[in-house]
This record gives C-alpha cells, sequence and structure tokens, in this order.
C-alpha cells in the first residue's frame, strides 16, 4: 500500500481531521484515484475505529473525531466520486420525530453514518411526517431515519411510513428507526426495514441496508 | 451545672463545594445568563421576561443578574405537600429528605413472573399500593408508563390510577398543557375545589427545560398555567455531560443551575410566590456505550453538589437515588441503588426520586422498590448518628454491670435495644437456618415482599362521586384526542 494511504488510515484513526485536506490533496496529486483513496485509505481506517470502538478501546469521542476526519475528507473526493460514477455508501436523512426533543441519540446516530460515509440530512427534533415525506422527495435519500424516545411519539414514525406509501415513496427509501423505548417487534408492526440498539450498529445497519 | 455552647446532636452529611466555591459557581451562573443568555420559545413568556428587564435578541433572553437574585429570594423556601387526605405530608424545605419512585419508564419488571415487558397501566396501581404500603417511601411518581390506554392521554390514564391507589403525595408528568389541565381538574375534584387544592396541594408537576439552554413550548406552556394558578412544580433539566452539557462537572452544573434558575424567574414573573422545587439532574453519558447512565459516581457528585448550591440559594431540592443501569434486579442492581440511597441521604436534597428504577431510566423494579424501602430504613438508622447524652452514656449501668459482667438482661438493653435497627428482609440467620428457610435470595424475599402487599394491601379508597367525576374527565378527555 502507498504511504500516503496509511498515512490516512492513520490520521482517521487519530481523529485528526485538520491534516485531512491537506492529505486527500496530496494523495490526488501522488495520482491516487478518488476511488482508491476511500476504499483503501478512509475506510480500512474507519473500519478499525468501529473495532476498537466494540471492544472498548476507543470511546464515543474518538470515533466522532475520527467521523470528522473522514468528513473532511469526504467534502474533496465525494464531487470527484461521483464524477466517475462510483457508488458512494449514499444519502441519510435523519429526524427526531414530531413531538419528541430526545436528540443526543439522534445525533450520535448521525455522526456515526457520516463516519462510515454516508452523508447526512440531518432534519433535527420534532418532525413533521410530512417534512420527513418532502424530505425524502427533495434529497433522494438510500435511508431514512427516525428517532423517538417517547411511548407518545412512536405512532409518528408508522404515520410518516403511511404517508410515503401513500406518496408512493416507499420502495424509494429503505427506512431504519431507534430509540429507547424501539425494538425490533416494533420495527416489524410498523414495517420498518431495520432497527438498531446503538449508534454502532446503526451506521453497520445503515450500510447492510444500502446494498 | 452551667454548660454553654452545648451542640445537642450531630447527624452526618458531606460536603463538597467551599462558600467560596458556590459563589464561584453562582457567579458564572449569572454570567452565562448575562453573556450567553437562554432561547424561549413563547412569545407570551418572552414578554413577561422582557417586560421585567431582559435583553430581548429574537428567541434568546439574556437576563440581567438581579433579577435572578430576585427570584431567589421570592420563590418560596419550603414548600408543604399534603397527602391526598389534605393533612401535611412533607415539608420540602432545608436539609429534610423524602424518597419516592420515579416516572414514565416504558418497561417494567413483571411482579410475578419475572420477565421484563411493556408497562401497562395496571402497573401504575400496583406501584402505587406498594408506595402506598412501604414505610420510607413517601411519595409516588407512577413508573410506568400505561401502553394499553390511549397514547395521546395516558398521563390522564396515569394520574386516576395513582389517585385510586394511594394517599401518598403524588409528582406527575403531563404531555401538554390541556392534558394538564385536565389532570388539575381531576386534582381539584379530589381535593374538594381550586381553592383547597392550592393551600393544601397533594401534587406537584414534574417538567423540564431542555438542555442545553432552552424553555422549549411545552415547558413555557405547563409553567404558564400552573404558576398562573400557584400550583407547586418541580422545573429541573435533565443535563447529560458529555451530551447536552459541559464533560466537567463544574461547567455542567453552571448549564444547569442556569436553566434551573432561568425557569425560577419565569416562574416568579407568571406569579410571585409559586412553589417550585429546582436543582436537576446532571448524568453522564457512557462514552463506550453513547448510552445515559443513572448511577455514575459523577451522577452522585453532580447531585449532591447541586443540592449544596439549593441549600445555599435556600431553595427546595429534587434530587436522585435507588437507582440503577442494571438489565435487572441483581447484584449491580441493589450495590448502585443502596450507595445512591446514603449518598442522596448525606447530600440532603429534600425530594428524592427514581427509587426503583433500573436500565438507566427505561425499567422499573418492584424488587428494587422494595429492597430500597429496606435500605432506606437502614440509612434513616444510620443518619441518626450517634446520640451522645446521659442517658446513652448509661456511666451508671456501665458500672453497675461492672468488669466481666453482661448487659443481655439489663433493664437498659431492653428499654433501648429496638432503637437499633432490625432488618426486615436482609437476612443475618445462620447458614443453617438460611438453607432451612430454603436458601433465598435477596431477589426472592424482594418479590414475596412485593407479593404479599399487593396481595394484603388495600389503599383508602376515594368516594364513588369523585370516582365517577374522574371517569368523566377522563371520558371527555377521550373524546377530544379522537
Ligand atoms: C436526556 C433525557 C431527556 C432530555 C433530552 C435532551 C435532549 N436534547 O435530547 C430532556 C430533559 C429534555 C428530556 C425531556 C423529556 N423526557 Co426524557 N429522557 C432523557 C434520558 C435520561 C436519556 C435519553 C438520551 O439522550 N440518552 C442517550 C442517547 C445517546 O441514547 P438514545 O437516545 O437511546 O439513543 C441511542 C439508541 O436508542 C439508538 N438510536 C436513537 N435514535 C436512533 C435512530 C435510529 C434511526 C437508529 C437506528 C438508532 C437510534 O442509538 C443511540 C445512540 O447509541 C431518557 C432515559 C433513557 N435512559 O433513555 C429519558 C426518557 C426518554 N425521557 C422520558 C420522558 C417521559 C421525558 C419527558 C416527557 C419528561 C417530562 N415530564 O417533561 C420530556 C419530553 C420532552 C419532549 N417533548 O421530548 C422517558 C420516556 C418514557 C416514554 N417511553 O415515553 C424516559 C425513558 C425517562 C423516564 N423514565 O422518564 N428527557
Amino acid at each position: 500500500m502507498s504511504d500516503t494511504l496509511s498515512t490516512i488510515s492513520t490520521l482517521i484513526i487519530e481523529g485528526k481531521f485538520a491534516d485531512m485536506i491537506s492529505i486527500t490533496n496530496a494523495a490526488l496529486e501522488e495520482g491516487l484515484s478518488a476511488d482508491k483513496i476511500l476504499n483503501d485509505g478512509l475506510m480500512p481506517g474507519m473500519d478499525h475505529v468501529g473495532a476498537e470502538f466494540k471492544v472498548g478501546n476507543l470511546f464515543v469521542p474518538d470515533v466522532l473525531y475520527s467521523a470528522k476526519a473522514m468528513q473532511a475528507a469526504m467534502t474533496i473526493i465525494r464531487p470527484l466520486l461521483a464524477e466517475t460514477g462510483v457508488e458512494t455508501a449514499g444519502k441519510v436523512v435523519l429526524g427526531t420525530v414530531k413531538g419528541d426533543l430526545h436528540d443526543i441519540g439522534k445525533n450520535l446516530v448521525g455522526m456515526m453514518c457520516e463516519g462510515a460515509g454516508f452523508e447526512v440530512i440531518d432534519l433535527g427534533n420534532d418532525v413533521d411526517p410530512e417534512v420527513f415525506v418532502e424530505a425524502v422527495k427533495e434529497h433522494k435519500p438510500t435511508i431514512l431515519g427516525m428517532s423517538a424516545l417517547l411511548t407518545t411519539t412512536l405512532g409518528a414514525m408508522e404515520r410518516t411510513i403511511k404517508i410515503l406509501e401513500g406518496a408512493g415513496l416507499r420502495d424509494k427509501v429503505k427506512i431504519m428507526i431507534g430509540g429507547a423505548p424501539v425494538n425490533q417487534d416494533f420495527a416489524d408492526q410498523i414495517t420498518a426495514d431495520g432497527y438498531a440498539s446503538n449508534a454502532a450498529t446503526a451506521s453497520e445497519l445503515a450500510k447492510e441496508l444500502s446494498k | 451545672m452551667i454548660n454553654s455552647n452545648y451542640t445537642a446532636q450531630v447527624t452526618p452529611g458531606i460536603q463538597l463545594l467551599s462558600d467560596s466555591q458556590k459563589e464561584e459557581i453562582h457567579s458564572a451562573t449569572l454570567e452565562l445568563l448575562r453573556r450567553t443568555g437562554v432561547k424561549v420559545l413563547v412569545p407570551e413568556v418572552r414578554d413577561l421576561l422582557k417586560k421585567a428587564g431582559c435583553w430581548m435578541d429574537g428567541e434568546l433572553v439574556r437576563i440581567p443578574p438581579h433579577l435572578i437574585d430576585w427570584a431567589i429570594r421570592t420563590a418560596p423556601s419550603r414548600v408543604v405537600l399534603c397527602d391526598r387526605i389534605g393533612n401535611p405530608a412533607m415539608e420540602l424545605e432545608g436539609r429534610k429528605g423524602y424518597y419516592g419512585t420515579g416516572s414514565d419508564t416504558p418497561f417494567v419488571i413483571d411482579a410475578y413472573s419475572g420477565k421484563r415487558r411493556k408497562a401497562v397501566l395496571d402497573d401504575v396501581g400496583i406501584v402505587a399500593r406498594l408506595v402506598d404500603a412501604l414505610e420510607h417511601i413517601d411519595f409516588l411518581m407512577c413508573m410506568g408508563i400505561a401502553s394499553d390506554v390511549t397514547a395521546e392521554i395516558s398521563d390522564l390514564y396515569h394520574f386516576r390510577e395513582m389517585i385510586r391507589n394511594t394517599t401518598k403525595p403524588i409528582i406527575y408528568t403531563a404531555w401538554n398543557r390541556k392534558n394538564l389541565e385536565d389532570i388539575i381538574e381531576m386534582a381539584e375534584i379530589v381535593s374538594g375545589g381550586a381553592e383547597s387544592l392550592r393551600r393544601k396541594p397533594f401534587i406537584a408537576l414534574y417538567s423540564e427545560p431542555i438542555s442545553p439552554l432552552t424553555h422549549a413550548n411545552d415547558s413555557c406552556e405547563k409553567l404558564l398555567y400552573l404558576a398562573g394558578k400557584g400550583l407547586p412544580v418541580v422545573y429541573t433539566p435533565g443535563l447529560m455531560i458529555g451530551g447536552t452539557g459541559p464533560v466537567t462537572i463544574a461547567g455542567a452544573l453552571v448549564q444547569a443551575i442556569a436553566e434551573q434558575l432561568s425557569g425560577l424567574l419565569i416562574t416568579q414573573l407568571i406569579q410571585e410566590g409559586t412553589p417550585v422545587i429546582g436543582a436537576g439532574g446532571i448524568l453522564l453519558m457512557d462514552m463506550s456505550k453513547g448510552l445515559i447512565s443513572y448511577a455514575a459516581p459523577e451522577f452522585m457528585i453532580a447531585t449532591t453538589a447541586i443540592s449544596e448550591m439549593y441549600h445555599y440559594y435556600q431553595l427546595p431540592i429534587f434530587s436522585f437515588s435507588g437507582c440503577s443501569d442494571s438489565k435487572s434486579f441483581d447484584q449491580q442492581a441493589s450495590a448502585e441503588g443502596a450507595l445512591w440511597m446514603i449518598i442522596s441521604a448525606l447530600g440532603g436534597g429534600n425530594l428524592i426520586h427514581d427509587v426503583g428504577y433500573i436500565e438507566s431510566g427505561l425499567t422499573a423494579s418492584y424488587q428494587q422498590l422494595v429492597c430500597m424501602n429496606e435500605i432506606a430504613a437502614l440509612v434513616k438508622r444510620f443518619m441518626r448518628g450517634v446520640e451522645v447524652n446521659q442517658e446513652n452514656i448509661a456511666l451508671d449501668v456501665i458500672s453497675e454491670v461492672g468488669p466481666g459482667g453482661q448487659y443481655l438482661s439489663h433493664e437498659h438493653t431492653y428499654q433501648n435495644f429496638r432503637r437499633n435497627w432490625i432488618p426486615e428482609l436482609f437476612n443475618r440467620s445462620s447458614n443453617e437456618e438460611w438453607k432451612t428457610e430454603g436458601a433465598l435470595t435477596l431477589g426472592d424475599v424482594a418479590s414475596a415482599k412485593v407479593q404479599q402487599i399487593l396481595e394484603t394491601h388495600k389503599p383508602q379508597a376515594i368516594s364513588k362521586d369523585v370516582s365517577d367525576a374522574l371517569d368523566t374527565v377522563i371520558k371527555k378527555a377521550e373524546n377530544r384526542v379522537k
């Protein structure tokens, strides 16, 4: 592997986001393709971070620094990847549902997805079903992620899915849901495509669903 | 004999902050409110703040220090909550502490099967009956969130179920202002009118600002309604250190206090003298799981420190205890719960809640609740400290028994041994006896105690008229949300 690619991996692992722009540009100048930078530099770094997080050697703030580094590099290579028609991880539209103001879990999921290479469009909290549907129309994401922490707001997830169906958009997007009171049974019941109980598995789920 | 300057009794306590540190934290809080301010999402509340002299910038409100000091002086230093009958039950002031449950867990551990399942309305009745029967649990929060009633108005069902099953004071939650109005209608029916409820409140709302530094729509609307009526409210943030607040405890304290005191100011501007219970939750965000911990030492430190700040302000304190991150009632649950029980007692909070929570506030455990009731008894014994007086020093008794004698059959022993703690659930028997009795664990004993209460305890019922009137309120609400 080229030295530059392994430096990219290391910088991702160390979360050195301030250095990412220059190293990514250096790699491109060396003649490395955006595709190669992504798959042989950035992703192996992020995979390592993910694995270390799982076993408890790295912590949330470490992962978020790595995700920030990933994001910095992606701002440069995403347009190049698009030009050359290389498939990227895709887009995630994310929000906390109507009536619900709990947003830290959702934010964490968003940052983890960014770390996994997704472009994340965060609609914030207290998001109307109609706003989710509009965002699906506008951004054409691979994945729609909804978060709810309240028993009283769980219903808004189902309503959103119904409206998507009504608008003929349901088969255009994969839906993943989460939040403390949510479980797999509930996901099945409202015909969501997936459920994850924490942010690390959420980004894995997002990758899985966008295959 | 003359004995000047004698201090009669010292009970234990902890102190984390010096007076200078309290001043430093208070001054940083005032600076935060002056420089950064808070977001207030409801225009009516912003108008009040503007009239009072705050600096307005859209939804952002910056608060001059004198207003906060005014609110601290104006809000009552003592709040008395009564029981359902109207007798005084809790004096929330100074360092008088009372234990109670928590609210709104989506799951419970079933009292009989021991399985975790979704909470139903019946669980709210169960926890209310347990609280009613348990000697050292002084107030009730609903614990389970009922999944088998109309979700939009489940808070109304919780409230009625609590009223039906205990006379102890109730700290309730409400999903929004409209539901809150219905709940207050129910409370007024129970109390015998609005005036009676104001004079002898047996309930207080639990509501929260949204960290960081936001008084959201529902929070403001609830304050407008309740403070308008002069009814008691717990208004405290639930800040997550490293998530919705600084990761350093000192910074988290400043932010949480700023959120609470700006809320306090709002209540006092709505109506001076509105009873408010303050302080707040400063929870740890576990950075290896990315989830919340209800039993981290940082949470315990922060709870103790914010209690000290509110003692300094002479304002009533909402505090935490008896809760755990464990997924079942096991060794971890009792260890974390017990540690909390003693720390919260030493810390001197007034309304000490969340007793019986496991799985970081997601599950209610009845075993945990009765086990913590046992620990509360132990803690209360500890908190009496050493009672030093002539009778207890018992020089005459020691002389009488003399070297080589025995105290067992002495009258002094007979007269006083019951003042020492006698456990009900904890086992002190011999190994032989323990085996003969079935080698029961604390979990077994706690379950049996739960079941025994549920099978034998009959709380004082409400009258048929009151019961019917409450049903009518709920029927009306059902029609409203249909
Ligand atoms: C912090 C907190 C608050 C804060 C929220 C601040 C904020 N900016 O988010 C404040 C204090 C404002 C708050 C308010 C309320 N809260 Co609250 N809150 C909590 C608490 C303690 C922690 C939640 C949290 O942030 N956890 C940390 C994050 C990282 O975890 P998480 O959200 O679960 O997310 C993880 C996973 O679930 C998953 N995930 C999350 N979203 C998604 C989405 C997707 C797509 C996927 C795949 C995965 C996924 O990954 C995340 C990261 O690992 C919980 C208790 C608990 N243990 O959950 C109660 C809790 C959720 N709150 C509760 C309640 C009742 C309320 C209030 C109604 C209280 C009141 N009476 O006012 C209000 C409601 C306000 C509103 N309209 O939303 C109840 C909910 C009961 C229920 N099921 O209905 C809980 C369970 C506590 C309790 N027992 O009372 N709360």
